[in-house]
């Protein structure tokens, strides 16, 4: 997936994006209808995010992220924009303060590790996995989740735990 | 160095797009600040793409794709907007909402040593600037509801440690505290509170609700 984006980039190669449409459109449908959209609005928003693959895809980097997590934050943006009518503030990725010490290529170790995530992601026992779909999948502000946390909270930080050895960092 | 982090669960709440725009705003404050957290975000970003990636894929309509590749000779890429640079470090992030640098926000006073600057208020969550001299004190306070504290320039001190810049503080509610501002540089804070605060003092317990707090 991540060399069929690099081809939307770099050639507008079409027969490239419509591979990307056919895998991603369906899951970005998904994602939307998990978190209360109806099927119709869903279905609009999915051709939309795939409209801003095309547009904004010489942005990807394969080097910080994998194509599925670039689609899911174009999801993620797309449904705070058009469903909850708000922004999602930013960090400008040209603007922050670089901090003396911090390890300027752990960055890089991203993507190579995405693949162990992935696994580790599966192998989370049933209470885990539910929390960490909770934190993505239901939609609610994150003060209401504060209040019901709890049990939650500690079940989360197990799960961050094991996913964190995964990826092979402490960070 | 940063201290004072945000958790896994506020992070994660940024990652998935849950946090509502005011926790937003300040995490995205501090992810400017601290390299720490700026990668823990974006790991927390993959596990939405694993997410994403597993999900049972809901089919399109037929001609879903026809009528998207129809609309591709249509849109211009996208250009990532470029934004004056600040003057003053301010964060670009918070800029976009401030409208200026920090060093041109109009205050408005709160007595002779704190001020204040209302951002705005979305969905029960009011986002302001407090400014203190060094040595102001906002008066002891209990949180009905949560507040977030991010430091921006100079720094405070209260029963849970000292804040420098970038620091992000959470009290939950019910919690009892009185910051102090740092000597140095003035303390500017952008703060973000649901419910009000009630103040120990009958003067302060007069005066905050004028002030909107």
């Amino acid at each position: 997936m991540d060399a069929l984006l690099l081809r939307v980039a770099a050639e507008r190669d079409r027969s490239a994006f419509a591979a990307l449409f056919t895998h991603f459109a369906p899951r970005v449908k998904a994602y939307l209808i998990r978190l209360g959209a109806s099927s119709g609005v869903a279905e609009e928003l999915a051709q939309e995010a795939l409209l801003s693959v095309w547009r904004k895809a010489h942005l990807f980097d394969p080097a910080k992220a994998s194509a599925a997590t670039w689609l899911f934050t174009i999801a993620r943006n797309l449904r705070i924009d058009a469903i909850r009518r708000e922004k999602r503030p930013e960090l400008d990725p040209e603007d922050f303060m670089p901090e003396p010490g911090a390890d300027a290529d752990a960055g890089l170790m991203l993507a190579e590790n995405e693949g162990r995530l992935r696994l580790a992601l599966r192998e989370l026992p049933v209470d885990q996995i539910q929390v960490v779909e909770l934190s993505f999948f239901a939609d609610k502000p994150h003060s209401q989740i504060a209040e019901e946390l709890g049990t939650v909270k500690s079940r989360l930080r197990l799960a961050m735990g094991r996913l964190k050895r995964a990826m092979g960092g402490d960070a | 160095m940063i201290a004072h982090h945000p958790d896994d669960a506020l992070l994660m709440a940024y990652a998935s797009g849950m946090a509502d725009e005011a926790t937003g705003l300040i995490l995205a404050t501090h992810l400017h600040f601290c390299s720490e957290c700026r990668i823990k975000s974006a790991q927390l970003e993959t596990i939405g793409g694993s997410l994403l990636e597993d999900l049972p894929p809901q089919p399109l309509a037929a001609g879903a794709l026809q009528a998207t590749l129809a609309k591709l000779d249509q849109v211009k890429p996208y250009e990532r907007p470029r934004p004056p640079r600040s003057r003053d470090g301010t964060p670009g992030v918070l800029r976009a909402y401030l409208g200026s640098d920090l060093r041109d926000v109009r205050w408005r006073k709160m007595g002779p040593r704190l001020a204040y600057a209302p951002l705005f208020r979305r969905g029960g969550m009011a986002v302001r600037l407090l400014r203190g001299v060094p040595g102001a004190e906002s008066g002891p306070h209990t949180h009905q509801g949560l507040e977030y504290t991010l430091v921006l320039q100079g720094g405070y001190t209260d029963v849970t440690g000292s804040y420098a810049p970038g620091d992000l503080q959470v009290m939950e509610a019910g919690e009892h505290h009185n910051p102090v501002a740092d000597p140095g540089e003035d303390c500017i804070n952008l703060a973000v509170t649901t419910g009000r605060l009630t103040f120990d003092s009958l003067i302060q317990k007069i005066a905050a609700p004028l002030f909107g707090f």
